[in-house]
């Protein structure tokens, strides 16, 4: 399977060891991929917010791009992912719509047809290459890790436009690359709710209570690690733990938060390096360890 | 302390129409509810609401004799004529309050067309009029700081030497029952559908006003008119809206024929409501229909025409029974919609016991007679909530001051406590699901003598077993268990009314159709039946008549 | 078919604060619904569960509840929908909002959101004879927002109000959508600046999306509130740090084809907001420890140029 890569901004900026361990797993695992290297940010719906026909205008023409070179795009972030099929949605449905974006676009040479489809890396390691095949790649058992997924609102909201109904099993992705790596599932209800993100700068109170709920809860129900698709979730899960933990909870930043592909990664035996798991603010060690220390995989 | 000028009960159309009004001449005024307002039933009205627009050259005449003649000419004529006259003005203010009505090309209000009338001068929002309205009218509401009693079920009202002093009611929250006195009472509690199975009508219609009233010595006018809407969504029983034939949508039997083409030449399915049940009914009583349903067919419409105009009908048939309005047509059957008897009032909304008034679908003006026109029971709660309103605020200037006593209020703990204190019986979801089949059965669409006489005799093993009901909830707080049996003992009024006024009027006229006695008798029978609470009598009430008031229009034969 | 339903109880006067779980097996209609069974319940099983609910037909608004964690119109969820293989099903009352008993919520939190808009029209004159003049067009545009029940799905699973109380919310910022909307309404300019310029107004919302997955009427609050922000921006509100945030966005996608992080964070901040600068000073530090703070020249797509006359081709329409 070919893909167009779209990596997102955060991915190459304050997120790099996702980039990283993104392009080592698809190695491993022999996809092929070019990177739209002329798409924009698709504008993580703050764009949108002083003007959506832009947004959608700049999402449109990556999808044009791709359609060019006939692949589907990869993307590496939820946010990515939820805005794209968004977009997508809106223009697909409305001929009218689509007609008066492409006008804009046809100054570039660019013309959106609606075939492109878009899928975060997990969807496509899940839906096009399959959990048996990434398992055959994995040389670890990570079994007693218990893992609490945390999905990232763009992933799972609005059902319609991400196409929940044709492809239920999206709906439990995390879970369901969770135990592929033999690892335990922390069910927690906060798992589909909002890390806090986009107001982190418009109203930091609230969105460090919303770190320190997620991450404490899952700690408090035992889980070792978090896991999230989305580097968004992660900046503010990871980069903002230590602070909101103190302010709301009145304890430590203890819950390491990976992200998709490291998580594939320590499940395929690569390094602590490889991964960038040395990156993170909140200290991976411990998983490191215990991904060390794991079962060979028979 | 709870004490007020004007208490109006209901949160609907009417009663929220009554308290702008009063609030307006700046009169003191609460409206007490058992649901918070935005939730009454007017909520649930679909197609739209009539006016005669004169500046676009209609005539109100018009509009008021095609009620009269929908009624079968049962309709008191002095009262159809105020509500045709003020209903353009009704309207009006209405969307200068901020009602998103549709629009003409002009800008100006846009109509559709209706049942029973072939000018179209039914005004609307989609496929939610009564919903648009209701939540402006609570907009408003909220602007003018309206004090609502939200949640609070009305048990008894309170008559002094014959006056109507104010009500004693239960507030559910807390279970703590009180007193409101009032120097006027609106009673605007909506219809009875409950006492009917199935009904488009919310669980909440239980003709508590009427029985109330009933109760208080105000007669109820016109009971054994009931009207069956020809289309109701098949196993639901929800109301699919006249407006969906009013946009031009067929009515087919099983042979996709437009059967009301042998009953109704000239208006096919737009013919008055009970005209097109009958149809209806016959034909899947004659076995054209299929699984006792004829079909409703909305395809030539187009799928966006659909969306825009109908869209709440759309929603209705994919979600409840997964059918695709612009694709395939949907099954539909009649079903119990509306009580066009009620309450007696005049066109003032007085009743015969001074300080009580009623307004909406628990009143009885007489503006339907024996058959109600879609689209003219939001005018008529709005028309005659403020009509009532009005005039309570004169009424009150007459009364000094409030009730003093309270031994209603011991009396209603007593009796309530009672109910709570009886040992374990029949539940009372049992006893109401007996009555109102036995209802719909002896007083449907088509009815004569015996299946009359088994809803009396049913009713009356009913009544026998009211008194043996127990409620499994002891507690204080939301204690609905309490609500549903009280609300038992009122529709069992209601009941007992309807089968009195069906046993009493010996033809058929609008609504009321026996297959045994199927002319209509002006000579007669243009005349009200009116049953008014009697224990000394077997039944429990006692029949009176009294003349059908005719202005204009001499009653003719009536054909669509 | 057979179901399962575990639902949560609560009486104030007996448990002292506490809830329990009482569970209930009972046989349905194949076409029932939620509400079918939580009805069947009360008329047969257990008329202690208090629950409110009216029309069965999603136009009154009553019977809002959490299923399997989700607020629903339980009157139009179907059983075979969400139990397709006989699961026992999760029934609370809605969040966010007082349980008053067993199922039923305080109504108090969401009307108090909703007044706090002035949800009325406010006409500049009002005609002394006839309607206003308005276009279909424009009259159904608020269609979107008068669909609304008021059944307070959206309130129940708003991830802010669950650590703010004092947001507005969503039911709120959708029905002062519709005045703003609403070519008879004299104060958009108004409702603008105030919901803008609020504590806990149209800024506090966190884009998570769950009243546009929640609410039964397609009202999709979430995006009236992101069209409210377009509309105050362009009304000329740039004194708050969600309007900075946006703009910087903006801007920064223009001149690069991509996000500068680190320029977003300082720009959402304000460049003469000292405290706020200084308040990011531990995160910047940490990053740049660990090796991943954003560049401070920005990465820029290929033939980022295009991007720019994208952005001219569209502000020149307007």
């Amino acid at each position: 399977m070919k893909y167009a890569f779209y990596p997102g901004c955060v991915a190459r900026g304050g997120a790099p060891e996702l980039y990283d361990s993104a392009l080592a797993v698809m190695e491993r695992l022999g996809i092929e991929h070019v990177e739209l290297t002329k798409a924009a940010c698709t504008g993580a719906g703050v764009l949108q917010e002083k003007n959506l026909k832009m947004g959608d205008i700049l999402n449109v023409r990556t999808f044009a791009l791709a359609e060019q070179m006939g692949l589907p795009i990869m993307v590496l972030c939820s946010t990515c992912q939820g805005v794209m099929s968004q977009a997508n949605h809106r223009v697909k449905r409305d001929p009218e719509y689509l007609a008066e974006v492409n006008k804009h676009l046809a100054a570039e040479g660019l013309e959106y047809k609606g075939t492109t489809s878009i899928k975060h890396l997990l969807w496509a390691l899940i839906e096009d290459i399959g959990l048996d095949k990434l398992k055959e790649t994995f040389t670890r058992e990570l079994t007693g890790m218990n893992m609490a997924p945390f999905y990232g609102c763009y992933m799972v909201r609005p059902s319609e436009a991400l196409e929940f109904k044709a492809n239920p099993e999206r709906e439990t992705s995390l879970e369901q690359l969770i135990e592929s790596v033999g690892g335990t599932v922390t069910d927690f209800a906060g798992k589909t709710a909002c890390c806090g993100f986009p107001i982190l700068f418009i109203n930091q109170a609230n969105s460090m209570k919303m770190v320190a709920n997620h991450t404490g809860t899952a700690k408090d129900l035992g889980a070792h690690a978090m896991v999230t698709p989305c580097p968004l979730c992660h900046l503010n899960l990871d980069g903002y733990q230590p602070k909101a933990r103190k302010q709301v909870r009145g304890d430590k930043a203890d819950l390491p938060v990976i992200h998709v592909p490291q998580l594939i990664g320590l499940a395929m035996g690569m390094s602590e390096k490889t991964l960038g798991l040395q990156k993170h603010i909140v200290s991976t060690k411990e998983i490191v360890r215990m991904a060390e220390a794991a079962p060979a995989k028979v | 302390m709870y004490e007020h000028d004007v208490l109006i009960i209901g949160g609907g159309l009417a009663g929220l129409r009554a308290a702008v009004e009063v609030t307006r001449a700046g009169v003191d005024v609460a409206v007490i509810s058992k649901v918070h307002p935005v939730r009454s039933h007017s909520n649930a009205a679909q197609g739209g609401i009539n006016a005669p627009l004169t500046d676009r050259g209609d005539k109100w005449e018009g509009h008021a004799y095609d009620t009269i003649k929908g009624s079968d000419f049962l309709a008191d004529q002095d009262a159809v004529e105020v509500m045709s006259s003020e209903a353009g003005e009704a309207v009006l203010e209405l969307e200068r309050m901020g009602v998103i009505f549709s629009r003409g090309d002009d800008g100006k209000l846009g109509t559709r067309a209706f049942g029973g009338q072939k000018v179209a001068r039914t005004f609307f929002i989609g496929a939610i009029t009564g919903s648009a309205i209701l939540h402006v009218l609570f907009e408003q509401s909220l602007k003018l700081g309206l004090n609502v009693y939200e949640e609070w079920f009305v048990t008894k009202l309170i008559i002094e030497d014959g006056v109507c002093r104010g009500v004693v009611a239960i507030d559910l929250k807390t279970g703590e029952m009180h007193t409101i006195k009032a120097k006027a009472v609106i009673m605007a509690a909506g219809g009875a559908g409950r006492v009917f199975e199935p009904s488009t009508n919310a669980l909440i219609c239980t003709g508590d006003g009427l029985s109330l009233a009933y109760r208080a010595g105000v007669p109820l006018m016109d009971m054994e008119m009931i009207q069956y809407h020809p289309t109701t969504l098949a196993r639901t029983g929800i109301l699919m809206s006249e407006a969906a034939r009013g946009e031009g949508a067929y009515l087919l039997n099983a042979s996709g024929e437009r059967f009301m083409e042998k009953t109704a030449p000239d208006y096919m399915e737009l013919a008055s409501r009970d005209v097109v049940s009958r149809a209806e009914q016959t034909e899947i009583d004659e076995g054209r229909g299929i699984d006792g349903n004829v079909l409703l067919d909305l395809r030539h419409l187009g799928r966006e025409f659909i969306e825009q105009r109908l869209g709440y009908l759309q929603e209705v048939s994919v979600e409840f029974l997964g059918i695709d309005m612009a694709e395939q047509p949907v099954p539909v059957q009649p079903g119990m919609h509306y009580i066009m008897g009620g309450i007696k009032t005049d066109v003032n909304g007085a009743t015969n016991v001074p300080g009580l008034y009623a307004a909406g679908e628990c009143a009885n003006v007489s503006v339907h007679g024996a058959n109600r026109l879609g689209a003219n029971s939001l005018l008529d709660t709005v028309v005659f909530g403020r009509r009532s309103g009005a005039h309570a605020v004169e009424y009150i200037k007459g009364i000094s001051g409030h009730s003093k006593v309270e031994k209603d209020l011991t009396a209603e703990k007593t009796r309530l406590q009672a109910l709570l204190d009886r040992p374990k019986g029949e539940r009372v979801a049992t006893i109401r699901d007996d009555m109102a089949r036995g209802m719909t059965k002896g007083i449907g669409v088509f009815r004569d003598q015996t299946s009359m006489e088994g809803a009396l005799a049913n009713l009356a093993n009913v009544k026998s077993r009211i008194g043996g009901f127990s409620i499994e909830n002891k507690g204080k707080v939301f204690n609905t268990d309490l609500m549903f049996g009280l609300e038992l003992e009122f529709m069992v009024d209601c009941a007992e009314a309807v089968v009195a006024g069906a046993l009493t009027r010996k033809e058929s006229r609008g609504a009321h159709f026996r297959t045994d006695i199927t002319e209509r008798d002006d000579e007669n029978w243009l005349k009200h039946t009116l049953v008014y609470k009697d224990e000394t009598q077997e039944h429990g009430n006692r029949v009176e008549t009294s003349d059908v008031k005719i202005t204009q229009w001499e009653p003719v034969k009536r054909v669509y | 078919m057979l179901v399962k339903l575990k639902i949560k109880r609560f009486d104030p006067a007996d448990s002292g604060g506490k809830t329990w779980w009482q569970e209930y097996d009972i046989d349905v209609h194949p076409d029932s619904t939620v509400l079918d069974s939580l009805i069947q319940i009360r008329e047969q099983e257990d008329g202690t569960l208090a629950m409110r609910c009216a029309c069965r037909a999603s136009i009154c608004g009553s019977c809002g509840m959490r299923v399997n964690g989700s607020a629903k119109l339980v009157c139009k969820t179907r059983m075979v929908d969400v139990a397709p293989n006989g699961e026992q099903l999760t029934i609370e009352p809605m969040g966010n909002q007082h349980v008053i008993r067993d199922l039923v919520v305080s109504l108090d939190t969401f009307f108090s959101q909703i007044k706090r808009v002035e949800p009325f029209l406010k006409p500049s004159f009002v005609p002394e004879q006839g309607e206003y003049i308005a276009s279909n067009k424009s009259m159904e545009n608020l269609l979107t927002s008068m669909n609304c029940i008021m059944c307070g799905c959206c309130v129940s699973d708003c991830t802010v109000l669950e650590v703010d109380a004092n947001f507005i919310g969503p039911a709120a910022l959708a029905k002062a959508w519709r005045f703003t909307e609403d070519p008879r309404d004299s104060e958009r300019d108004e409702r603008l600046k105030a919901l803008n310029d609020e504590d806990g107004g149209m800024w506090d919302c966190t884009r998570c999306m769950k009243c546009v997955e929640v609410c039964p009427k397609g009202v999709a609050p979430m995006d009236r509130i992101m069209e409210l922000r377009e509309a105050a921006i362009a009304a000329g509100n740039t004194n708050t740090s969600g309007y900075r945030h946006t703009e910087s966005f903006y801007n920064s996608v223009k001149k690069n084809g991509r996000l500068d992080e680190t320029r977003l964070a300082l720009d959402s901040a304000g460049w003469t907001n000292i405290p706020r600068l200084l308040d990011l000073a531990p995160i910047g530090i940490a990053a740049m420890r660990k090796g991943k703070l954003p560049p401070l020249m920005p990465h820029k797509s290929d033939e980022h140029k295009n991007v720019k006359y994208l952005y001219e081709s569209v502000e020149g329409e307007s």
